[in-house]
């Protein structure tokens, strides 16, 4: 039976029970002339992006969403027991904990005017931000990424479309965000979003995935 | 097959290898240990941890090296699948063309775990655990642009070509560094991680930028040879940010030269594969996923001091 089945049929099968997603060539790579898949890493990790935002990543932060300040809280007991019961992360040695977390807070700072525009939040009420939300477009760091638990190092190629797709997903992050137009210094900001645990929580990076500026 | 010298030089020096090995083998078998030249300290520290690992562990070994030369990593995964090796630790020469080798072992039942680079395929290794190159680039990037004051002309000394870690340490570099308008790339030269390279790309870019600010370099090695160069020429005020963390460029962080660096934790990964290559053979299976990635450090003048043999120490 398999033997009736076309090669580049074959290895499309193979591609796609082995991978936890599709790779949609638009003709067998063999055709092509070419090893390489006919999109640039960047494009295919931001329609891999897209493509499971809504419908993944999305309900991956619901289901761990926890307010700031309990989580602030448990942390006192230790970033693993805080990790075990709220965090998110990939197996392997020495992996840093991710949190998704919703809070509020009094904007301290705005820097609007750059690449990598944010804002500082003071969530604790002592006059000083202790939480920075970044509102890109460049947002640093793989927190979404490395929060998925749907996401395998192992279905990628290397390091580099890794990287890539942990860009892709901060870009699609920031994509959602409606960014304040004037310099909101004052106001209050509520928001839900990701972070990696580094150190002491004392100051958070936080990718948001969703964002309110207001009273 | 002609047989080159240079062949039959290695062969002989596998030969060599093999006999000078114990001879009295524990129960638990062979362990092959493949890294690149010694002439890095990272890559002699990965074979030590390794090889000290698997003594602890009961395994007799054997450590090869292959210059990065893929036609030499080959015969040795043939020397290992014909002393019945129970498992290969591998840092591997060239992400493609490792690929053939580890399938060969595979095919021979014996299983591969690798260290520091990747190849380009899954599924055939039992394990590739990476250091977490991307961010540890963006770390030393960071490093790099507040010491610059976040501006001025700089230059870019890259790894190896054929090797992803080259690329992706590049790319994280340029995440970080490219949000700086004010920060400009006056020269990008690849120095193939060697010291006597970069010595010599670091004379000429010199002599063609003489007002460069600083130096942002893929690897530790090649870091070294640019201070040289630097010194030579009278430029040690020049900002220089290295990667790997070796016990050299940690000197020159205490002595206030190189500035900074960025710890891989190349021991300790190494022990970690012959640990998963331990619990494979016992087992059957690592408990994790093939491929893992494991945080780096920024190294600067607040802890280098801590740093020895790339491990920091508590």
């Amino acid at each position: 039976m398999l033997r009736q089945v076309s090669r580049p049929i074959l290895a499309a099968i193979v591609v796609f029970s082995l991978s936890g997603f599709t790779i949609v060539w638009d003709k067998p790579a063999s055709e092509a002339g070419s090893k390489a898949a006919p999109q640039t890493d960047e494009a295919r990790m931001a329609a891999y992006a897209d493509a499971n935002w809504q419908d993944k990543v999305v309900p991956v932060i619901e289901a761990h969403l926890v307010p700031l300040a309990k989580l602030r809280g448990e942390l006192a007991g230790g970033a693993d027991k805080a990790g075990a019961a709220y965090g998110l992360r990939p197996e392997g040695e020495a992996n840093p904990w991710n949190f998704a977390v919703s809070g509020e807070g009094k904007i301290v700072k705005a820097k609007l005017k750059s690449r990598a525009a944010k804002l500082e939040v003071d969530t604790d009420d002592d006059g000083k931000g202790d939480v920075t939300i970044q509102l890109g477009p460049v947002i640093r760091g793989t927190a979404l990424r490395d929060a998925m638990p749907f996401i395998d190092f192992t279905d990628f190629r290397d390091q580099i479309e890794f990287a890539k797709l942990a860009n892709a997903l901060n870009d699609v992050a920031h994509a959602h965000l409606s960014l304040p137009e004037s310099d909101p210094t004052g106001q209050t900001a509520r928001f839900e979003g990701v972070f990696t645990l580094r150190g002491d929580a004392g100051t958070i990076e936080l990718v948001p995935t969703k964002l309110s500026i207001g009273g | 097959m002609t047989m080159t010298r240079r062949n039959f030089v290695s062969a002989f020096a596998v030969a060599a290898c093999l006999l000078a090995s114990p001879a009295l083998a524990e129960d638990k078998g062979l362990m092959a240990i493949i890294t690149p030249s010694h002439d890095n300290p990272f890559f002699k520290a990965e074979a030590v941890g390794a090889e000290k690992r698997a003594k602890d562990l009961g395994y007799d070994t054997i450590v090869l090296v292959h210059d990065d030369d893929p036609n030499k990593q080959s015969e040795m995964f043939d020397t290992a699948i014909a002393r019945g090796a129970k498992a290969i630790i591998l840092d591997n020469a060239g992400a493609d063309a490792s690929v053939a080798p580890v399938q060969r072992a595979k095919d021979a039942g014996i299983p591969s775990f690798l260290i520091d680079r990747e190849i380009k395929e899954s599924g055939i290794a039992v394990s590739q655990i990476v250091s977490n190159n991307y961010q540890g680039a963006q770390l030393g990037a960071e490093k790099f642009v507040e010491l610059m004051g976040e501006e001025g002309p700089y230059v870019e000394l890259v790894g190896r070509e054929a090797d992803t870690n080259a690329g992706i340490r590049s790319a994280g570099y340029h995440d970080i560094i490219d949000q700086y308008p004010d920060m400009k790339m006056v020269a990008q030269q690849s120095a193939n991680w060697s010291q006597t390279e970069a010595y010599e790309k670091m004379e000429s870019i010199l002599q063609a930028n003489p007002k460069i600010k600083g130096v942002i370099s893929g690897n530790d090695t090649m870091a070294m040879g640019a201070w040289a160069a630097l010194e030579a020429a009278g430029r040690t005020d020049v900002i220089l940010v290295g990667f790997d963390g070796s016990n050299d460029v940690r000197d020159s962080i205490v002595k206030g030269g190189i500035k900074a660096t960025v710890l891989q934790p190349a021991y300790r990964q190494a022990q970690l594969a012959v640990e998963q290559a331990d619990q494979y053979l016992t087992s059957g299976s690592t408990g994790q996923q093939e491929k893992q990635l494991m945080d780096c450090v920024l190294i600067d003048e607040s802890n280098a001091k801590a740093l020895e043999t790339f491990a920091l120490s508590e």
